[in-house]
């Protein structure tokens, strides 16, 4: 069954609740939301990993996006 | 939980194009040997030298200044960071500050110098101005030649040895990219670790070159560096482009931007023969090295109505 994860992209006001199955990495996750896993760096309860970490039920992923290019 | 490859700690990082993982302490450390292998392997800093670091409050050139205060300290050597306010209302001013700061925890002289005292007019006001006549060159050409010529400058009357820019190995994929779509020979051979055109210019090297932008990113988090973190508002076009495709063929195909670099150096060589050779002179406006009768930041000026306005940029006891 699908659990739901809260999903922020730092420096926009609004946290999205996205559904994903059960064990669904950050990466997989990334996808969905459509951030490319190249230009991001991920905070998954507030510490930054790697983004083959599965997630879990009311996880929150913090999206910081650090390729700002020139 | 997802282990480091090195020492079994929480990885923070999954380095695809190596098949790693690595936790906070072995990315910085990782960081940081491949700042130095780049200086050495190129030679780009010598014990005592002193280097000039533009710095523009950004994570590439706030890293990069962190990165090799620590590195000249133990060579004897000593940094002065400058930084370009161009004039972009709503994303210089929020950097400027940074740079600063920056500067001032580490004991570094910093200086400012900007478009609107050196030309008489802010990146805004020429953008504005260049509109109007219909002139049809975009922001990023004045800005890039002209922030190259006043970090140029401001260098060469600081007397430092190298300039050095916060350029990483995403900057250097598109610049490469870029040079093949427009067929520029002479700009693609200038992309080098270190360029010393001629006489009057300050050899410029990027330490950073063979960093990806995304883990100079993550290093800045990780050590807990203030940097400003946003999108030049005139930034669009091919550039871009450029970007958002290296970017896909990197997140579908790991190893892709180390690949395009790693090619470019094996070419570079063969380049130089195709590349003309010019005689260097000084502007016949601001004194400064060109090939031309005016270099091209007074030639951009000129198309514009306007005309650098200070010779000197860094007086002493500027700071």
């Amino acid at each position: 069954m699908a659990v739901e994860v809260r999903v922020k992209i730092v420096g926009q006001r609004s946290t999205r609740r996205v559904k994903v199955e059960p064990g669904t990495t950050i990466a997989e996750l990334l996808k969905k939301v459509g951030q490319n896993r190249e230009t991001v760096v991920v905070r998954l309860n507030g510490r930054i990993v790697a983004e083959e970490e599965p997630l879990k039920k009311g996880d929150l992923v913090e999206i910081l996006p650090v390729v700002t290019g020139g | 939980m997802l282990r480091c490859s090195f020492c079994g700690r929480r990885a923070v990082y999954h380095r695809r194009y190596a098949g790693v993982f690595l936790c906070d302490r072995c990315m910085i450390k990782s960081v940081e040997r491949r700042f130095r292998r780049a200086i050495n392997q190129n030679k780009l800093v010598n014990p005592g030298e002193r280097i000039a670091v533009a710095v523009s409050g950004g994570k590439d050139s706030v890293a990069c200044l962190h990165l090799l205060h620590n590195y000249c300290r133990g060579k004897r050597g000593e940094v002065v960071a400058i930084t370009v306010d161009e004039g972009i209302k709503g994303y210089r001013d929020g950097s400027l500050p940074l740079a600063r700061e920056n500067a001032e925890i580490l004991g570094v002289e910093h200086h400012l110098v900007s478009f609107k005292s050196a030309f008489g007019a802010t990146l805004d006001e020429m953008v504005r101005i260049a509109a109007k006549r219909g002139t049809g060159l975009n922001p990023c050409t004045y800005c890039g030649v002209m922030r190259r010529h006043l970090l140029n400058q401001a260098a060469r009357e600081l007397r430092a040895d190298k300039l050095a820019t916060g350029h990483n190995l995403d900057d250097e994929t598109q610049a490469i990219m870029l040079n093949y779509v427009r067929a520029d020979l002479s700009r693609l051979y200038r992309l080098a670790p270190i360029y010393a055109p001629r006489e009057g210019f300050v050899p410029r090297i990027k330490p950073l070159r063979e960093i990806p932008e995304k883990e100079i990113g993550l290093y800045v988090l990780l050590k807990g560096i203030k940097v400003h973190l946003a999108v030049c508002p005139y930034a669009s076009g091919i550039h871009t482009e450029i970007r958002d495709f290296l970017n896909s063929l990197e997140a579908n195909h790991p190893n892709s931007k180390f690949m395009i670099l790693r090619m470019f150096e094996e070419i570079r060589p063969y380049l130089k023969e195709a590349v003309p050779e010019f005689e260097m002179r000084g502007c016949e406006r601001c004194g400064e090295p060109t090939s031309t009768r005016l270099c091209k930041t007074c030639e951009l000026l000129q198309g514009i109505g306007l005309a650098k306005r200070r010779k000197k940029l860094i007086s002493d006891g500027d700071s």
